[in-house]
């Protein structure tokens, strides 16, 4: 069986929905120029020798529908001899094209893939233009399929009994964590700059254009505080203690990675970076969809024989401080290796993207630490988790 | 004069004059609001990086001022978009504009000189012929006008408005000495027609009409109590709704002005008027004095007259001043002989000799209030008014009286009030005595349908001025009335239009209201042109009468219940399908069965303090008059090809589901609960029954052919109904509703879905009646929904279980 090596990845900075600096950047434009920029830094690649996009997309509609996945290709190679192809697993979309993508390659399909996600919530909002609940389902007493995940996270709150308190404290850390990263240049060599062209009218009305290139995370904030995140009121429940402040931020982003084989990576002289050990994915009621890790985990460090003990770094997505505190209690991971430069309270969370892009922050990290085994997980909605381990090499 | 106001200057953006920038643009005009701009620059702005010459420096005073008055309640705004309809700036830099406005209003602060400086400024920028006006309340227009320019003068005059100027009708205009006619004529028709305000022409006298002779009241009654004679509670229900005032009567309104203000204005009138032959009225008494030392000024200092606390148990209890003592203490409770006799008056005439013939303290109480009250006025005439319909006007319409002092007067009788004065040792002034000595004992009379008025200049009858153009339902004669029962009226209100008007108790809709609309129908489908459903009460209708509705579910009866929803469909559907048109004309409360009635008509006519909506879910139902049905329908028609309808349905789900009410007319645009292109929003209540009139006349004449009824109403089925259950479910586990809203709010869907249909569905009018009356019906069947009904009957609002 041939082994898949991620070759190269990037992530694009990630911008503030629906009012940040993406908010005039088409998704399917922002991911074609990730890519682009990824293989203007491989040296003298051919595009041809691609046998694949797929691009993760929790929101597939409107200016993310049509089968995106294609659109970016040729917008992003702008030759048309590579397909593409969209997926969802909503927030482990990203990660989900990667390991669809190892998977090809192992067994023989593909050689050279290009897998990742772009999400933009500035352009789609939350849930889609139009969700229709299933009558029939929903008469039987299942209406939990179709809660907003704010709720879920309450739920969690209530089951796993994480207090207010606990949550805004996670919260604050996050942002710490991440300003630190930003201060410390932690992401400048992963992001790909992307330059926004505005048109827009002025105050006169007469009509402008602007440019604008971002190379830094958006939603990190420096003036939170603990006293100011107590004092937000709950956005999803009456009674409840998830805030707008301890959840994760609606976002636009993009990041990629390249996977390719062995055979590949040998004809072509290129170096491998690490590699995707396993991957699982697991289910559960959907009203408590947070805490999917809990299930996830166990299941991908079954596969590889691994233990908990023996990985060094994690990255958790925050989708919401209730559910990330629950797994870490529940699983008693290790809170010094999880999320060490923040996470998506902070930094964002591009749903469909988030996957690659902690995929991208998690690789340059552990080779910054030159570490060996590190995690990247997530909780899924409608009560799904997913986990994928990585090998640095 | 033939001028257009489309752009208002308003200068000064102080409580009175933001809340004036507010009405103007209410009623669609371009406003610029001007203030001072600051000495100097602040920390927020000096850490922000901004410097004194940046505009939102140089704006910050009337930003600051105007975020203050847009937030405060009640909304001194119709609709928040009319708020772009105001633009700001500051005297420095932007009076120049006001060269291309139509009238400029000062509001700035008390101060000669200051106004002084404002009006230098406005005369240099002001185009000529452009209006001026002050909103002074005590300084003389003479000394206003000193040094202005000729023009400036023939323009200049006080329009004088009332806190808070959306909500207050009273528009005094006091013409300057040299301010032409035709400018007054005009402000005083502008006040009426487009401000909607009750125009009261006023002399340039200390406090005009409205505060001079408001204060006196108030003044005179402390001076009554400030021995301790009654208890601050008992004043206020002596003075209060029992005598046709607001419930806050004397001392809450007090605490709710303010006691600084009103004492400024009682200092005000105690200065200005030594030939006042009451004068020392004006003075402040002792325990007044003593309540400004001690910061007692009512709600802004949190105690005044009354005051909230909060006992141990966490329960919030008012206590009252007791002005022997100067503690507060529990309110006792407040019985008068007198007043249990005055409530079983035939009418208002009969109530007022009742209050003043009893022998208990109450009764001496009036004697003494009415006397003075009396006296004063007789000799305001012709200080601060020529006439007393002027006079009872101002204090109608400024302090929410629901009879002026002349008209009290007039019920009591003239000379039995001169009897009644005579017995404090007040004396009649000539005036009076020459009516008496003609042999006329009232100041009011009804002629023709007209109201006219004593006119002691003329020494005659004359006609209260204004009448002419509109319809007073209460003066209509006797014969104009061609039907009745005790609840509802038909009157016919000339050029084949009819009126049905309602009488019930908050003129809810019930069996007799019903049989009313239909005999209506009847009748002006045989002979009539049209019909006008409006009334003069303080509401158009609070809803459907639920003691009924209560009354036959508690035993059951759903036969009867059924006969009775279907009956109230069938009306609703009648007033659509007529052969006649019919126009609504709705103000105040208008809600459920209200609505629903409103929603039927061919037009809505509303006035601007409309507050409409459908409210059934507060008491555990849902519309069951076709409110539903006319949701369904309008989202319906709203649908567009390629829309995503459900989401255009969710907001009638959600108006439904949530009871929401607009707080003015125009938001009742905003709730689909009037329609664009359709329905009229009128400023001027007097106005809106003959508008009313007008409107079904020229229906009439443009030919009007009776409707033919829907069977093309678009119903989403399964695919909503899926939706909606799912989006109740989250409120409930979100904590926002109980179970039982959740449990309305699936057959609110249900109604709104067409049922569970497996797809898109065209359907009747009928079918989504029958499918809103089951729903009726099933919910009255439900314990927690008797609960709510019972609940609002008892305490006058809704119940949460």
């Amino acid at each position: 069986m041939e082994e898949a090596y991620i070759i190269k990845g990037y992530r694009t900075a990630v911008g503030k929905a629906p009012r940040g600096f993406f908010r005039f950047k088409r998704p399917d434009e922002l991911a074609a120029e990730t890519i682009e920029y990824m293989i203007s830094n491989i040296e003298g690649f051919d595009k041809k020798t691609i046998d694949d996009i797929i691009v993760g997309n929790a929101m597939p509609e409107a200016e993310q529908g049509l089968n995106v996945g294609r659109l970016i290709s040729l917008m992003g190679l702008k030759i048309d001899d590579v397909p593409g192809v969209t997926v969802n697993r909503y927030c482990a979309s990203g990660l989900e094209t990667i390991a669809l993508a190892s998977a090809k390659i192992k067994s023989g399909m593909a050689d050279c893939v290009i897998a990742g996600g772009v999400e933009s919530m500035s352009f789609i909002p939350m849930g889609g233009y139009k969700p229709v609940p299933g009558y029939n389902t929903v008469s039987n007493g299942n209406e939990d399929y179709y809660w907003g995940m704010g709720l879920t996270a309450e739920e969690v709150a209530k089951e796993y009994k994480i207090n207010r308190e606990d949550q805004d404290i996670f919260a604050f850390n996050s942002h710490q964590k991440a300003l630190s990263a930003i201060e410390n240049k932690k992401f400048d060599s992963q992001i790909a700059p992307i330059n926004v062209e505005e048109i827009y009218l002025d105050e006169n009305s007469i009509k402008k254009t602007r440019n604008h290139t971002h190379t830094r995370d958006e939603g990190p904030r420096k003036d939170t505080s603990i006293e100011a995140l107590s004092k937000l009121r709950p956005v999803f429940s009456n009674t409840g203690s998830v805030t707008a402040g301890n959840s994760s931020q609606m976002s636009d982003g993009a990041a990629f990675v390249m996977v390719a084989s062995e055979s590949y990576i040998k004809t072509h002289n290129i170096e491998p970076i690490a590699r995707l050990i396993n991957y699982s994915v697991a289910g559960l009621p959907p009203k408590i969809m947070g805490v999917g890790p809990i299930k996830a985990i166990p299941k991908v460090l079954d596969k590889t024989n691994l233990k908990i003990s023996d990985i060094q770094l994690i990255e958790l997505n925050e989708a919401f401080a209730s559910q990330s505190l629950a797994v870490i209690n529940e699983l008693n991971l290790n809170n010094d290796i999880i999320n060490v430069n923040g996470g998506a309270i902070s930094l964002g969370h591009p749903l469909g993207c988030t996957g690659a892009k902690l995929t991208v922050q998690l690789i340059n990290e552990m080779k910054n630490r030159k570490l060996r085994y590190g995690m990247v997980t997530m909780c899924v909605g409608t009560g799904q988790g997913a986990a994928g381990i990585y090998e640095i090499l | 004069m033939n001028k257009k106001i489309s752009k208002v200057a308003v200068l000064g953006s102080g409580i009175m004059g933001s809340g004036i920038a507010c009405h103007f643009a209410n009623i669609g005009v371009e406003v610029l609001l001007l203030d001072i701009s600051p000495n100097e620059i602040n920390d927020i702005e000096k850490n922000k990086g901004l410097k004194i010459t940046d505009k939102v420096v140089r704006n910050r005073i009337v930003n600051e001022m105007f975020n203050k008055c847009i937030k405060s309640r009640p909304s001194p705004i119709y609709d928040k978009s009319f708020i772009n309809r105001i633009s700001l700036g500051n005297f420095e830099d932007d009076m120049h504009l006001i060269k291309d406005y139509d009238w400029v209003i000062e509001v700035v602060v008390e101060r000669l000189d200051i106004k002084k400086l404002i009006f230098e400024k406005v005369d240099k920028h002001r185009s000529n012929g452009t209006l001026v006006s002050s909103n002074t309340s005590g300084i003389p227009i003479k000394m206003m006008n000193e040094g202005r320019s000729d023009d400036f003068q023939k323009h200049f005059s006080i329009t004088h408005f009332f806190n808070p100027p959306r909500y207050l009708n009273l528009f005094e205009v006091v013409p300057g000495p040299n301010c032409k006619d035709e400018v007054i004529d005009f402000l005083m028709n502008y006040g009426e027609k487009f401000l909607g305000k009750t125009s009261v022409l006023a002399k340039d006298t200390p406090a005009f009409i409205g505060n001079r002779i408001g204060t006196f009241g108030i003044q005179s009654l402390f001076h009554l109590v400030k021995d301790g004679s009654f208890s601050v509670e008992e004043v206020d229900k002596l003075t209060g709704t029992a005598i046709g005032r607001p419930k806050s009567a004397t001392f809450r309104t007090a605490d709710v002005v303010g006691l600084d203000t009103l004492c400024h204005v009682s200092n005000g009138i105690y200065e200005n008027c030594p030939e006042d032959e009451s004068r020392e009225v004006f003075k402040l008494p002792d325990f007044l004095e003593r309540m400004l030392k001690e910061n007692m000024l009512g709600s802004k200092s949190k105690q005044g007259f009354y005051k909230k606390i909060v006992d141990k148990n966490g329960k919030s209890q008012i206590l009252s001043l007791d002005l022997k003592t100067f503690e507060y203490k529990e309110q006792k409770k407040v019985n008068f002989d007198t007043l249990n006799q005055a409530r079983k008056a035939k009418n208002r005439a009969d109530k007022f000799k009742i209050l003043i013939s009893g022998n208990d303290r109450a009764s001496d109480f009036y004697k003494e209030v009415f006397a003075k009250m009396f006296a004063y006025v007789q000799n305001r005439v012709p200080e601060i008014s020529d006439n007393i319909a002027s006079i009872d006007s101002a204090l109608k319409a400024g302090f929410g009286w629901e009879e002026g002092p002349f008209e009290i007067w007039n019920y009591i009788g003239v000379k039995e009030g001169v009897d009644l004065m005579k017995s404090f040792n007040l004396k009649a002034s000539k005036w009076i005595e020459e009516i008496i000595s003609k042999d006329i004992n009232s100041f009011y009379k009804s002629n023709n349908g007209f109201i006219e008025f004593y006119d002691k200049t003329s020494e005659n009858f004359v006609k209260k001025p204004g009448q002419e153009n509109f319809i007073v339902l209460k003066n209509l004669d006797k014969d104009q009335t061609i039907w009745k029962n005790d609840e509802c009226k038909i009157n016919n209100i000339g050029d084949g239009i009819l009126n049905i008007e309602f009488n019930s108790k908050l003129n809810s809709i019930n069996q007799n209201i019903l049989q009313g609309l239909n005999k209506g129908i009847e009748i002006a489908e045989e002979k009539y042109h049209g019909i006008v459903i409006g009334n003069e009460g303080q509401h158009f209708s609070a809803g459907a009468d639920l003691s009924m509705i209560f009354l036959m579910a508690i035993e059951q009866e759903y036969d009867e219940l059924n006969f009775a929803m279907k009956l109230f469909q069938d009306t609703m559907m009648k007033l659509r399908y007529s052969t006649i048109p019919v126009v609504a004309a709705p103000h105040g409360y208008t809600l459920g069965g209200g609505c629903e009635l409103c929603l039927h008509c061919d037009k809505i006519l509303a006035y601007s303090e409309t507050y409409i909506g459908l409210v059934e879910v507060g008491v555990g139902l849902i519309p069951g008059g076709g409110g539903t049905k006319e949701m369904a329908l309008r989202a319906s028609d709203q649908f567009k090809k390629n829309d995503v309808e459900l989401n255009l349905l969710q907001e009638y789900f959600l108006n439904i589901g949530m009871g929401k009410t607009s707080t003015s007319g125009h938001e009742g645009f905003g709730l689909n609960y009037l329609m664009k292109n359709k329905d009229l929003i009128i400023m001027s209540k007097k106005n809106q029954i003959s508008h009313a009139k007008k409107i079904a006349l020229q229906m009439h004449d443009n030919g009007y052919t009776k409707p033919i009824q829907r069977n093309d109403i678009k119903v989403l089925g399964q695919q909503a109904l899926g939706a909606f259950y799912v989006g109740a479910d989250s409120m409930l586990v979100g904590g926002y509703i109980s179970d039982h809203d959740k449990k309305i709010a699936k057959k609110i869907a249900n109604v709104l879905a067409g049922g569970n249909l497996s797809q898109s569905t065209l359907v009747s009018e009928q079918y989504l009646l029958d499918l809103e009356r089951e729903a009726f019906l099933s919910l009255c069947g439900e314990r927690k929904t008797l609960e709510r009904i019972q609940f609002m009957l008892k305490n006058g609002k809704p119940l949460r279980n």
